[in-house]
């Protein structure tokens, strides 16, 4: 029983791409105020989305736009159903991924006449990987770095842009200054609802990109229910990093490293596969266990006064 | 009843009344598009579950775990805690119920055993229920996310057990050994064929709904769900209540899983996820968190679902449709503005003639 | 009339709960004029200005801008014909600077980025030009109370306004703040700014407005030169009767201390000090009143005393006993009752009946129970009875609370928190906006308990009639300590008390040592 150390790095490079990309999905929302746990059905519709592109015009790229309008049109649904229907955001995305997870399946059925995947029915697409020229004969670097799917790339631009996006712009600024104070921002003429519509727009892109990483990359298919709870990874990462870009991707890249540790140990040991599957599930519970008692640790410190001879 | 209170009341009902009527409607409109013999399918859809005694038993069967499912989720939904673990719940409380039952053996009467069953499963609902609201309690994490990600742990926890600890290797699927003949709920009704948890379905609604209306701790946790700041001032412990809401709901959950499985099969064979505590958040919606209610929602749906059965036999349409459907149910009913409009103008009127009663009545004055 | 700015004419409003805020109301404001909107707690004058300032519509009604009839939709539509608003409760982004609060809105910027340095130049000149002495760059949650406010200024005058909302600007300020505030808006008059100045103060608005107009219930009352005005007419049109502000009340005779703090000290999140070494104690038979600039640790007072917030060190004994580490529901047994300062968050669950918000301390006792049951009978009478008493205009005792006037929300607050028989009652702002009758009973009340019931009362309010005609002893707060006291409330003028609170003067320990 040895395991492949090299291949365990890349294998969490690949399980992290779509949990990034679902974490800066999170994040955005929150930062305006909001905590959209539809994120998980919008990646399940944007990976049924990216097969059937690409399967209907024969194009992988067909498929990637598909993937980032079915992304941008879930969450405009849901931003209509809780923002200008005013419904309680929680109650509105369990419905709608209650209403996707059984919507894609029966999606599926219609177009392939199958219910498990459409590997049969579609022809399969792969977002191209990217090899880098020199680094690619590096031993063990070459390995990790070169041959990663284009969306892994593409995953860690996103980091820097939505840092970018929130910290050095004026959208930026008003999507904060909506999520600490809507009627503060109301009152100076920006409207609520739009910068609300503004980044569920947003963190449509970031899901729609999860997920045609997950049937265009991770797998060539769609599978049902392959989401598979990444939507509510991405939250937690965001929630571990309090919403700020580059600790929500560490995040994200932890969890993937115990995805990769359930897979590999699933391939290459005996250990019985029912629990290793919960270790992502697990490590999420748990992380955020740590990062709430760690918060409340250091308010509680601050409040009983043991930190108040640092301060003067 | 002031008349703004009373204008409020009735749109409530008739809110949710067109909520489901359009959700029905699409439906309707979504099996006509996609099948060959719109007509026909759209008639078995409509009059299919109540085409025969076995059809309604069917659906009263089913109703059984949704109102269960939806008390418990009524614990939940009245503390404004969307604790989801009730789906989990439902599947884990069957499989340690069938691993207890195995345990014990033929050899104990059923009036023993039976009880001794449930107290497992409510056990199961409890222990699984605890620990999103410890986790909220102490490290302020999210209910949500929390209690999803353990459904996951749980399904596969129910897996393990069935695999290593009571599989049956003579049969080719996944599937305990049978269980003990005094542990299996007998059918009652007999040209309906419905399951003896009716009683137990019955006497769940009953006492959850004087639990909620006529007691102090039903008191204590709508006080809690509709503003914890408030409770709290008031010297209630708004944490400790709906901790203790969200056992209870656990421990219903739990009574949900055991009567389905005792009723309804003679082996612990689920090995993926049963969506019956999504189905339990629904009911608990549609019922606005009224337990009295919970049964009507539970039958609705139960009848649309065993609609979607029928049609799914005859015809060739998936019976994942509802699911679609069920969404758009909860969506339409918890948007606030869906037909406010209406409601507000209702108001208005109102308003501007009890201005102009009190006006004529001053003038004669 | 061709200097007339601002028309808004015939305006209704009626809320989706069927409470008529406006009715058919009319107001003119002309060009470089300070123009006073009065009227009591409740009268419509924030409802008027919301619907100026896009935040509501109205259901009837017109609004005239130099003469062009506009829709007023939302903010933004507002802001870009002229109108600023400086909201009651002030609307800043505690965690941003600010420049990026003046800004936010009108954001400049650069190669399609925020432009930082650009905002902060911008602020520094608008504040410079008006001679607001601010610092661009500083976090606004650093900030005292006049500041903000400034800043919120600043943020109307950078969009352009030249028809600006003052909503009730000095409820917050010292009076030595409220002067300074008083020659900035002369300086924007004469500069073309139209200012709706809207108060219940009858002095200010006599001193800096030239017109005012009149709001009673929603309706409005005529629009007058406040030269053809006094302040006794003014009142009159206001609340149609003379306004009795005395309290009549002998001088109290003191019992035990019911309540005792020693050196309390309360740490907030960010480390600061927002209890800072307070000790004082309450006798039974007397008001305690507590005044000063609001957020200056009265509202974390509240909170430690009522057992929701804990507090870092210090000691509070109540009837003898510490509250340390005790719950909510232990402190009112032993004998505490609260109304608590922002009623619809502490005071009732808005959307259940007025007969469980009356019971909500109590109904756990073991007096209400039959078996496993809520005794409906007994709490059934009790609530009638309870309704009767303290006048709860209402159609049943299963009415939501929510569809009640604020005043029939508070007596229900009341209607509980006095009928609680505890022996300290702890009143926060308890008559904030709300109907005089109904404020009146209730300061009527708190008096009565103490002199009567040999209650201990503590009352906390940044309304200074209130604290002055209800306190036997007052005390002022300011950033987290007492810092003076006084045996006479009723003796301590108004000016002196400006003076304590905004720290131009201080008292020593040894000056107190008598009073705490």
């Amino acid at each position: 029983m040895t395991i492949d150390i090299v291949a365990f790095i890349a294998e969490i490079f690949r399980m992290a791409t779509p949990l990034v990309f679902a974490a800066m999905a999170a994040l955005i929302c929150r930062q305006a105020g909001m905590f959209n746990m539809g994120i998980e059905g919008m990646i399940l519709c944007s990976a049924l989305s990216a097969a059937t592109f690409a399967h209907l015009f024969q194009s992988v790229w067909m498929g990637l736009l598909g993937a980032i309008l079915m992304g941008l049109l879930t969450g405009l649904v849901i931003a209509f159903v809780s923002i200008t229907g005013k419904a309680d955001l929680y109650l509105t995305c369990i419905a709608f991924n209650l209403a996707a997870t059984g919507g894609t399946v029966f999606a599926m059925y219609m177009m392939t006449g199958e219910k498990a995947t459409t590997s049969n029915a579609f022809k399969s697409f792969q977002i191209p990987n990217i090899d880098i020229p020199v680094i690619k004969d590096i031993p063990v670097l070459g390995r990790i770095v070169s041959g990663q799917s284009l969306l892994t790339w593409m995953a860690l631009l996103s980091v820097f842009l939505m840092w970018l996006l929130l910290k050095r712009t004026r959208l930026g600024l008003r999507i904060r200054a909506v999520g600490e104070n809507p009627h503060a921002a109301e009152s100076v003429g920006i409207s609520v609802p739009k910068v609300g519509y503004i980044s569920f727009s947003i963190c449509g892109i970031m899901s729609g990109l999860s997920g045609a990483f997950l049937s265009m990359s991770w797998v060539t298919y769609f599978m049902r229910n392959m989401a598979n709870g990444r939507g509510y990874i991405g939250l937690s990462a965001q929630n571990m990093a309090n919403g700020e870009p580059i600790g929500s991707a560490i995040a994200g890249v932890f969890f993937g490293f115990c995805q990769a540790l359930s897979i590999t140990m699933k391939n290459q040991t005996k250990f019985p596969t029912e629990f290793l599957e919960m270790i992502p599930y697990a490590a999420t519970i748990i992380a955020l266990g740590l990062t709430g008692m760690l918060t409340i640790r250091k308010r509680r410190k601050v409040e009983s006064g043991q930190a108040a001879g640092k301060e003067k | 009843m002031s008349k703004t209170q009373r204008i409020e009341a009735t749109m409530e009902v008739v809110r949710t009344l067109v909520a489901l009527l359009i959700a029905y409607g699409l439906a309707l409109v979504i099996l006509f598009a996609i099948s060959d013999d719109p007509v026909y399918i759209v008639q078995q859809f409509i009059l299919g579950p109540l085409s025969s005694p076995r059809r309604i038993g069917s659906v009263i069967n089913l109703a059984i775990p949704f109102t269960l499912c939806g008390l418990a989720m009524c614990f939940m939904y009245a503390v404004n805690r969307f604790n989801l673990v009730p789906e989990g719940i439902f599947m884990l409380s069957a499989c340690t119920a069938t691993y207890a039952a195995l345990q014990i053996g033929n050899n104990v009467p059923a009036v023993v055993i039976i009880p001794a069953l449930f107290l497992v499963g409510i056990l199961t609902g409890v222990v699984i229920a605890f620990i999103p609201a410890i986790m909220e309690r102490k490290f302020n994490a999210n209910v949500v996310v929390v209690s999803l990600m353990l459904n996951s742990i749980v399904v596969f926890l129910a897996n393990a057990i069935l695999r290593f600890l009571m599989r049956d290797t003579s049969i080719s699927y996944p599937a305990s050994y049978e269980l003990p003949l005094n542990a299996q709920l007998p059918k009652i009704l007999s040209p309906f064929n419905i399951q003896a948890g009716l009683i137990i379905a019955v006497f769940c609604v009953i006492a959850v709904s004087v639990l909620f209306y006529k007691t102090s701790f039903g008191w204590k946790m709508r006080l809690v769900g509709e503003n914890p700041r408030f409770a709290e001032a008031v010297g209630l412990s708004s944490v400790g209540i709906s901790f203790a809401a969200q056992l209870i709901g656990g421990g219903m959950a739990g009574i949900a899983g055991t009567t389905e499985l005792l009723s309804n099969y003679t082996r612990f064979r689920w090995t993926i996820s049963t969506q019956h505590g999504f189905d339990g958040l629904l009911v608990a919606v549609l019922a606005k968190k009224n337990p009295a209610l919970v049964p009507v929602g539970a039958l609705f749906l139960a009848y649309i679902r065993i609609g979607a059965d029928v049609v799914n036999s005859t015809g060739d349409i998936p019976p994942e449709f509802i699911t679609v459907i069920q969404g758009i149910i909860i969506l339409l009913i918890a948007a606030e503005t869906f037909m406010s409009g209406t409601k507000n103008k209702l108001i208005f009127k109102a308003a501007e003639k009890n201005e102009k009663e009190k006006q004529t009545a001053q003038s004669a004055a | 009339m061709a200097d007339e700015v601002l028309r808004m004419q015939n305006i209704t409003k009626i809320y989706s709960n069927g409470f008529i805020a406006n009715k058919d109301v009319t107001l003119a404001v002309q060009k470089n004029e300070i123009h006073g909107l009065v009227g009591e707690n409740g009268a419509g004058k924030t409802t008027l200005m919301k619907i100026l300032f896009g935040m509501e519509l109205p259901n009837e009604g017109q609004i005239l801008i130099n003469g062009k009839e506009e829709k007023i939709a939302n903010p933004l539509d507002a802001i870009s014909k002229g109108v600023g608003m400086v909201h009651q409760h002030f609307m800043l982004l505690p965690s941003l600077t600010v420049a990026e609060n003046v800004t936010l809105g009108v954001e400049p910027i650069k190669n399609g980025f925020y432009d930082f340095d650009k905002a902060v130049a911008d602020t520094q000149a608008i504040a410079d030009k008006y001679n607001f002495k601010i610092d661009a760059r500083a976090k606004v949650r650093d900030l005292s109370v006049g500041q903000m406010q400034k800043v919120e200024i600043l943020k109307a005058l950078i969009k352009g306004a030249k028809i600006l909302i003052m909503d009730e600007p000095t409820a917050v300020l010292t009076p030595q703040e409220t002067e300074e505030l008083f020659e900035q808006l002369f300086v924007l008059r004469d500069d073309g700014v139209s200012i709706i100045f809207i108060s219940h103060k009858l002095e200010e608005v006599m001193h800096i407005c030239s017109r005012v107009t009149v709001l009673r219930h929603g309706q409005c009352m005529g629009s007058h030169d406040t030269k053809d005005l006094t302040q006794a007419s003014l009142s009159k049109l206001m609340v149609g009767r003379d306004v009795v502000l005395k309290i009549e009340k002998e001088d109290p005779t003191l019992g035990q201390p019911v309540v005792s703090i020693k050196n309390l000290i309360k740490i907030n999140a960010i480390g600061k000090n927002v209890i800072d070494d307070v000790s004082f104690d309450i006798h039974a038979g007397e008001v305690v009143g507590i005044a000063g600039v609001e957020g200056n640790g009265q509202t974390e007072l509240a909170e430690v005393l009522s057992g929701l917030g804990i507090f870092a060190s210090g000691e509070v004994l109540l009837n003898g006993e510490s509250i340390k580490d005790k719950s909510v529901r232990q402190i009112r047994d032993m004998g505490m009752a609260y109304i608590a300062e922002d009623r619809m968050v502490e005071g009732v669950a808005g959307n259940m009946s007025i007969k469980m918000n009356i019971m909500a301390d109590r109904f756990t006792k073991k007096s209400f129970q039959k078996g496993p049951f809520m005794d409906a009978k007994k709490i059934n009478q009790m609530v009638d009875q309870y309704i009767k008493d303290f006048e709860i205009a209402c159609d049943s005792p299963d009415e939501p609370v929510r569809m009640l006037s604020g005043g029939n929300i508070q007596k229900v607050v009341v209607a509980r928190e006095f009928t609680s028989g505890a022996n300290f009652l702890l009143a926060c702002q308890p008559t904030r906006g709300i109907d005089v009758g109904t404020a009146e009973m209730i300061r009527k009340t708190i008096v009565k308990k103490a002199r009567e019931e040999k209650v201990g009362c503590l009352l906390i309010s940044a309304d200074l009639n209130e604290v002055l005609e209800c306190s036997d002893r007052l005390l002022v707060m300011r950033k987290g300590k007492i810092t003076a006291a006084f045996p006479k409330a009723n003796e301590v003028s108004e000016e002196t008390l400006g003076e304590y609170m905004l720290g131009v003067r201080d008292m020593t320990g040894e000056e107190m040592e008598a009073l705490l």
